[in-house]
């Protein structure tokens, strides 16, 4: 009994009370919800198409990839391994359209917020390209492009432009024109003020952008998978769902909030907080 | 101290009205992007099919008037939107503030409430479709599921935002604790729940239009969809700009103004 008790206030002392008691109680919904989820298959209270047993949604990941050779093939993108080749091809998507869209959204942010003109003109574009939300792009842009890779990238890049541009933009407008009335002074020229002034003094606004375009970009991705895609989870859960594949369904849906979740907490989250504390400007000049 | 401004009354020059008017700066801008359109459209092959000009854009809206089926559609959008935000922020507000009531019920829920939060409810609707088909209540069921959590959230960090003072004030002075609830937390929480409900109503429109389009059922979103399966670009065109108007107008003339009347009223704050 004395182990037992040695041992859980070293576990206590080792993770903090309040936190076990926070993990602990919110573990109980979960185990409630799966344990419900599983006596569902047992006692048949709903058809195995309406919520298929857990056995099957595990059971999915290796039908779908039964036909994949090995890991190094998963990797190439070999034809039969459709389960990874889906998630490759949904996160490939996200990363080049992070990679296009952050630094023209960020460009064109900074431009505007360094421009009264410039952001006259741009910002109520923005208001509207905001408001005609990515997922009423998806017809015009399968019109434009066709089926494909280059829709849903289209979509994804629509929705992370704008709202990098305006967070950047407002992160400009934030700098205090003191910073950069001194850089100025000390001869520094436009691009000086540029690079180590307002890049550094919007960083934190621009960071809390990119978690935010993540946050409605996956969403618009799955979206536009869905309706002009032809690869990545959205279209999988889709296609499964036509063929009432529930199981497929649900492994497709559980997946994606998990890569969402994961990416938000573990780079999202500690980038913008790396950033606040790098970059936030803690310091007003009065 | 008093100084006498002795600088000279300037009258403003024809350049500095240009860009200093706010409202010359968007007529400008309306012209320019319609002219910029209209030349796209009329250099590009097949037009169209790929970008009609603008005047075909507005004949296509006049010929879906006159066959009644642009109206009939905006209602059915609209009123979508309403009921499934009214259910949404209904269920949404009693969720948070029996969350921001307990500490222990808020621990227990919070992560799992993060979890469906991430299924955001386009993903969800593959499955809502296998349950109920392709009818109006998967679509309802859609738009209820994207519009409850942010309101949840909101009025449970709202509830969390009162003091303690207040609450143990109004409790010295003999009140019970549904008192508390209707007096205290309730009005503390109101500028959480005008905000949480901007937020709700915001996600509810891109999921309703995302609904309509999945589900094939009449509205905006199904409209700008047939519009591509038709090959008629035009009214797709028409359909984007209805949505995107619809929402400024929603947003700038009901929702903002509700939302910073309330935090007027109600804002708690503290000197």
């Amino acid at each position: 009994m004395t182990a037992i008790n040695e041992f859980s206030v070293a576990v206590q002392r080792r993770f903090g009370r309040q936190r076990l008691r926070k993990f602990g109680l919110g573990l109980i919904p979960f185990i409630v919800l799966i344990t419900l989820w599983h006596m569902n298959s047992i006692f048949v209270w709903f058809e195995p198409v309406e919520i298929p047993p857990i056995a099957d949604v595990w059971g999915a990941i290796f039908w779908l990839q039964s036909d994949c050779p090995g890991i190094l093939a998963a990797i190439e993108g070999h034809n039969g391994c459709q389960l990874t080749n889906n998630i490759s091809s949904s996160i490939a998507r996200v990363i080049l359209a992070m990679v296009v869209g952050v630094p023209l959204g960020v460009a064109f942010g900074i431009m505007a917020g360094m421009n009264r003109v410039v952001s006259a003109y741009l910002e109520p574009i923005g208001v509207f390209m905001n408001s005609v939300s990515g997922i009423a792009w998806i017809p015009l842009a399968i019109v434009w492009f066709g089926v494909g890779w280059e829709t849903t990238l289209f979509i994804m890049l629509n929705t992370i432009f704008w709202l990098l541009f305006f967070n950047t933009m407002m992160g400009v407008r934030a700098v205090p024109k003191v910073l950069i009335q001194g850089v100025q002074t000390l001869g520094g020229s436009r691009l000086d003020v540029i690079l180590h002034v307002y890049l550094p003094g919007a960083m934190t606004s621009i960071i809390t952008g990119l978690r935010m375009s993540m946050g409605f970009g996956w969403r618009a991705l799955i979206a536009a998978e869905m309706i002009g895609g032809d690869s990545g989870l959205g279209f999988m859960i889709f296609v499964s769902s036509a063929e009432f594949k529930t199981e497929e369904v649900f492994l497709g849906v559980i997946l994606i909030s998990l890569i969402f979740l994961a990416t938000d907490r573990w780079i999202l989250v500690p980038l913008e907080k790396w950033t606040i504390e790098r970059w936030g400007l803690v310091w007003k000049p009065t | 101290m008093t100084t006498v401004d002795t600088a000279p009354i300037r009258r403003k020059s024809f350049k500095k009205m240009i860009t200093d008017s706010r409202a010359i700066q968007l007529v400008i801008l309306l012209i320019g992007v319609l002219i910029l359109w209209a030349i796209i459209s009329a250099v590009i092959e097949r037009p169209d099919r790929y970008l009609p000009s603008p005047l075909t854009t507005l004949f296509s809206s006049v010929d879906l008037l006159q066959k009644g089926v642009l109206t009939s559609f905006y209602a059915d959008t609209l009123t979508r939107l309403v009921i499934g935000s009214i259910l949404g922020i209904g269920l949404g507000i009693p969720f948070g503030l029996l969350l921001g009531l307990n500490r222990n019920i808020a621990d227990m829920f919070y992560p799992l409430m993060n979890f469906f939060q991430s299924v955001s409810g386009i993903a969800i609707f593959p499955v809502i479709v296998i349950w109920f088909g392709n009818s109006n209540t998967t679509v309802m069921i859609v738009i209820l599921y994207t519009a409850f959590f942010p309101i949840a959230f909101n009025v449970l960090s709202g509830v969390r935002s009162v003091p303690m003072r207040y609450i143990s004030a109004a409790r010295t002075l003999g009140a019970t604790r549904f008192q508390i609830v209707k007096d205290v937390l309730l009005p503390g929480a109101m500028p959480s729940v005008a905000i949480g409900s901007r937020l709700s109503i915001g996600f509810a429109w891109r999921a309703v239009i995302a609904g309509e389009m999945l589900a094939g059922q009449a509205g905006l979103g199904n409209m700008i969809f047939a519009g591509q399966e038709l090959d008629n670009t035009a009214q797709i065109i028409l359909g984007m700009m209805l949505i995107g108007l619809t929402w400024i107008m929603l947003d700038h003339y009901l929702l903002r103004p509700l939302e910073s009347d309330t935090i007027e009223r109600w804002g708690l704050v503290q000197r």
